[in-house]
C-alpha cells in the first residue's frame, strides 16, 4: 500500500540528505512505526508521501501510483493527522468533521458524523462544543474521525502521541490497532517507543536520513527495544 | 457541483469571519460610520442645492428687477451661475467642497469660482469629510486585511493547512475559496451600502432618472466591488506566502499605508513638481500683461484702437466719432472683451493642459495602485472632480461672455455717442432688455467624458484585474504546505 523506493530528498545543493536512499514497504493492515531523532527524517518521509514536498530522486508509492505524478490521486487514498490537530476552534467538533470530510468528497448525515466522532472514541457530549475548548486528545480524536470518514487504506501519523495522558495515548493506540484489523496500511512517527512496541507490527529507526533498523515489533520486549534504539542513534 | 470545494472554504471563512466577536464590533463602528457619512451626504446635497436654487431664482429676479439704465451698468451689476450637484455627489463628496459650485460673473472679469465650502466653513471640514466613498476606499480595505490575514497563514501555523491539502483540496481550489469566502463578508458592509446609496440617488433625482445616469451608478457598483474585491484576494494571496500570521498581518497594513497615505500623496507632489503651475496672482498679472500688449482700450491714442476707430469712421463715412450712428464706447467695450476673453481662454488652456499633466501622472500611478484609480474614476462618474469643475468654469465663462457682450450690443445700438449734458438725463435703455438674455443653465457632461477623461482608470482596473489572477495562478504553482 505505502512504498518508498530509494527516496531520497535533499534541501539544498551541496547539503547532506534529509532522507537518503529510503526503502520501505506497508502492507494493508501493518503499521510501521519510525523511530529516531528530531532531524532524523521522519518528518521528511511523512512530507513525501503527502506530496508536500518533492523527492530529489527515488518514488514514493501509495496504491501503485507514483506521488510525485499524481499528487491529488494518491491523496484519495490517504489519511493524515498532524501532530497538533489544532482545527477551527470555532467550530464544532461536529462541524470540524463535516468541513474536512466535505473537502475529501465525503457528505455524511448528522447521524453518520455523530457515529463517525463515536467510534474515534469522542464522548458524546463533546460533539456539540466547540472545538476550541477541546484537550489535545479530543482534537486528535476528531483527526481520527476525519481519518475514518474518508475511508483511507493508507494513514499517516506523525508524532501522533506527543503530548497526550497516558489514558488518551492507549485509547489512540486501541483505534489504531482497529484501524490496522480492517486493513489499513498506517505509517507513524513517533518518539514513544514504549507505544511503537505496543502497537506497531514493524519498527523503523532511523538516524541521519538512513534507515538503520527494520525490526518486527513482537520479537522484541519494550526494554530491548529501548537498548536497540539508544545504540542505534 | 460548480466550485463545490471552493465554496465549502468560503464558507469556512464567513463562519470563522462572524463567530469573530472583534469583527462584530469593527463591523458595527464602520455601520456607524457609514450612516453617518449618508446622513451628511443627503443633508448636504439637498441643503447646497436648495440654496442654490433660491439665489439663483432671487438672482435672476434680481436682474430682471433692475430698472432701465445704462447697459454697461448692467454688465457690472453681474449675474451668478450656480451649479446643482449631481445626484451621486450623495456618495462622493470629491473636490467639490473645496472647489465650490457657485461663481459671480461680471463684464470685464474671469472670476474662478469663488464661493466653497472649504472658504465658509471652520471645524469639520479641516478634517475632512467623511463620504461613503471614503469609508468604502480607505476603511473597508483595512478591515479586509485584517479579516483576510490569517485566512491561509493561520491554517499553515496550526498545521491545519496541511490536513486541508491532505484531504486532496489543491492550491487553486483553496486561494479561490478563501478568496470567495472573504468577498461573502465584504458584500455584507458593501451590499447594504449600494442600497442605500441607489436610494438616496433615487430620491435626489425626484423621479426621473436619466439613462445616464443609471449607467454612472451601475458602473460605479461595478467599480467598487472590483476594487474591494482586489483587496481580498490581496489579502489571502499575502496571507498565502507568508510562513505566520503576524507576518502577513505587519505586510499587509504596511502595505495598505503605501497604497491609501505614502503613494497617494508622493505621485500627488511628484506630479507638481515635474510639471509646476503659475500661482494664482502670476496667473492673473501674465494675462494683464497680454492684454495690454494688444492695446488698452482707456488710451485713445493706443495703436490697436486707433485703426478700429479709423476703419470705423472711413466705412461709416463720417469724420468724428460723435457722428457714428453707433455707439462707439460700445464697440471699443465689446472689442476690449472680445480680446481679453480670447486671451484668457489661452492662458486658462495652458493652466489646464499643466494640470492635465499633473493629474495624468498621478493617474498612470493607478497602475501601481489601485487606490488611484477607483478614488478618480469613482469622482468622475460622482460629477465631483477636477474635470466637472473645469467643465462648469467653462460653461460660466461663455455664459458670462454672451452677457457681457450682450451688454455691449445694446450698448452700440442704442446709446447716443454725445455725453448727456449736466441738467439732461444720463443715457439709458429700457429694462425690457433684461429678459433678452437667457438664464443660466448647468449642463452637466454626459458619461462618455467620463470614459475620455478615466480610460487610464478604467484600464488600471482590467490590469488589477489580470495582475492578481496571474500572480494567484503562479502562487499556486510555487506554493507548498511546508
Amino acid at each position: 500500500m505505502l512504498q518508498a523506493i530509494n527516496l531520497t530528498k535533499r534541501y539544498g545543493p551541496g547539503q547532506l540528505p534529509s532522507l537518503d536512499a529510503l526503502n520501505l514497504s506497508i502492507q494493508p493492515g501493518e503499521i510501521f512505526c519510525l523511530l529516531g531523532q528530531n532531524g532524523a527524517g521522519k518528518t521528511t518521509t511523512i512530507n513525501l508521501f503527502l506530496g508536500f514536498l518533492q523527492p530529489t530522486s527515488g518514488q514514493a508509492i501509495i496504491n501503485g501510483l507514483n506521488v510525485a505524478e499524481h499528487p491529488q490521486e494518491t491523496k484519495k487514498f490517504l489519511a493524515y493527522l498532524p501532530e497538533t490537530v489544532m482545527l477551527y476552534p470555532n467550530l464544532t467538533g461536529t462541524e470540524n468533521l463535516d468541513f474536512f470530510a466535505q473537502l475529501a468528497g465525503f457528505r455524511h448525515t448528522p447521524d453518520e458524523l455523530h457515529t463517525l466522532l463515536s467510534r474515534a472514541g469522542l464522548q458524546t457530549e463533546a460533539h456539540g462544543k466547540r472545538v476550541g475548548t477541546y484537550s489535545k486528545g479530543m482534537r486528535q480524536k476528531v483527526g481520527i474521525a476525519i481519518a475514518l470518514a474518508k475511508q483511507a487504506k493508507a494513514l499517516l501519523l506523525d508524532e501522533p502521541t506527543s503530548g497526550l495522558d497516558p489514558k488518551a495515548s492507549n485509547e489512540f493506540s486501541a483505534i489504531l490497532t482497529g484501524l490496522a484489523q480492517t486493513g489499513t496500511a498506517i505509517l507513524m512517527a513517533t518518539h514513544d517507543i514504549f507505544r511503537a512496541r505496543e502497537v506497531g507490527t514493524r519498527i523503523g529507526i532511523m538516524r541521519a536520513g538512513h534507515l538503520v533498523e527494520s525490526l518486527s515489533a513482537s520479537d522484541l520486549t519494550a526494554n530491548e527495544l529501548e537498548a536497540i534504539y539508544l545504540q542505534t542513534v | 457541483m460548480l466550485l463545490r470545494t471552493q465554496r465549502l472554504i468560503a464558507r469556512q471563512v464567513w463562519t470563522t469571519a462572524f463567530k469573530n466577536r472583534a469583527v462584530f464590533g469593527l463591523l458595527i463602528g464602520i455601520g456607524l460610520l457609514l450612516t453617518y457619512a449618508a446622513a451628511t451626504g443627503w443633508v448636504n446635497v439637498r441643503q447646497q442645492n436648495e440654496i442654490g436654487r433660491i439665489y439663483q431664482q432671487q438672482a435672476r429676479q434680481d436682474w430682471l428687477g433692475n430698472p432701465d439704465k445704462h447697459p454697461h451698468r448692467m454688465a457690472h451689476y453681474g449675474h451668478f451661475a450656480f451649479r446643482p450637484k449631481a445626484p451621486l455627489s450623495v456618495f462622493d463628496f470629491g473636490m467639490e467642497s473645496f472647489l465650490g459650485n457657485t461663481i459671480f460673473l461680471e463684464a470685464h472679469k474671469q472670476n474662478s469660482v469663488n464661493f466653497s465650502e472649504a472658504g465658509f466653513s471652520t471645524g469639520l471640514l479641516r478634517f475632512g469629510e467623511i463620504s461613503m466613498a471614503m469609508v468604502l476606499q480607505l476603511l473597508l480595505p483595512l478591515l479586509l486585511f485584517f479579516l483576510g490575514f490569517g485566512t491561509v497563514a493561520t491554517d499553515r501555523e496550526t498545521g491545519t493547512l496541511k490536513l486541508i491539502l491532505s484531504q486532496g483540496v489543491d492550491w487553486g481550489q483553496l486561494l479561490v475559496g478563501k478568496s470567495l469566502g472573504l468577498m461573502a463578508v465584504m458584500l455584507t458592509l458593501y451590499g447594504p451600502v449600494m442600497v442605500v446609496t441607489g436610494l438616496l440617488w433615487f430620491g435626489l433625482q425626484e423621479g426621473t432618472v436619466s439613462a445616464d445616469q443609471r449607467m454612472r451608478l451601475g458602473l460605479l457598483m461595478g467599480a467598487y466591488f472590483l476594487y474591494l474585491s482586489f483587496f481580498c484576494v490581496i489579502a489571502v494571496l499575502v496571507s498565502a506566502r507568508s510562513k505566520t500570521a503576524k507576518t502577513a498581518l505587519v505586510s499587509l497594513i504596511g502595505l495598505w499605508l503605501m497604497l491609501t497615505l505614502v503613494l497617494p500623496r508622493t505621485s500627488q507632489a511628484l506630479g507638481s513638481y515635474l510639471y509646476p503651475a503659475p500661482s494664482k496672482a502670476k496667473f492673473l498679472a501674465d494675462i494683464q500683461a497680454d492684454v495690454l500688449k494688444e492695446g488698452d482700450s482707456h488710451n485713445p491714442n493706443d495703436p490697436h484702437y486707433k485703426r478700429l476707430k479709423d476703419s470705423l469712421l472711413t466705412a461709416y463715412g463720417v469724420d468724428s466719432v460723435q457722428k457714428l450712428p453707433v455707439n462707439y464706447s460700445g464697440l471699443v467695450m465689446a472689442e476690449g472683451e472680445k480680446i481679453s476673453a480670447q486671451l484668457y481662454n489661452v492662458h486658462f488652456g495652458r493652466l489646464l493642459a499643466i494640470y492635465d499633466q499633473q493629474n495624468r501622472f498621478s493617474k498612470a500611478m493607478a497602475f501601481m495602485n489601485p487606490y488611484l484609480a477607483i478614488r478618480n474614476l469613482s469622482m468622475a462618474l460622482s460629477g465631483t472632480d477636477f474635470a466637472g469643475y473645469v467643465d462648469f468654469q467653462q460653461q460660466a465663462e461663455r455664459y458670462r461672455y454672451e452677457m457681457a457682450q450682450k451688454m455691449n450690443d445694446l450698448q452700440i445700438h442704442f446709446i447716443s455717442n454725445k455725453k448727456p449734458g449736466a441738467a439732461e438725463k444720463p443715457h439709458q435703455i429700457d429694462k425690457k432688455h433684461w429678459e433678452e438674455v437667457p438664464d443660466f443653465s448647468y449642463q452637466s457632461p454626459g458619461i462618455g467624458r467620463v470614459f475620455a477623461h478615466e480610460t487610464i482608470s478604467l484600464l488600471a482596473f482590467a490590469f488589477w484585474m489580470g495582475l492578481l489572477g496571474m500572480v494567484g495562478w503562479r502562487l499556486t504553482k510555487t506554493l507548498t504546505a511546508i
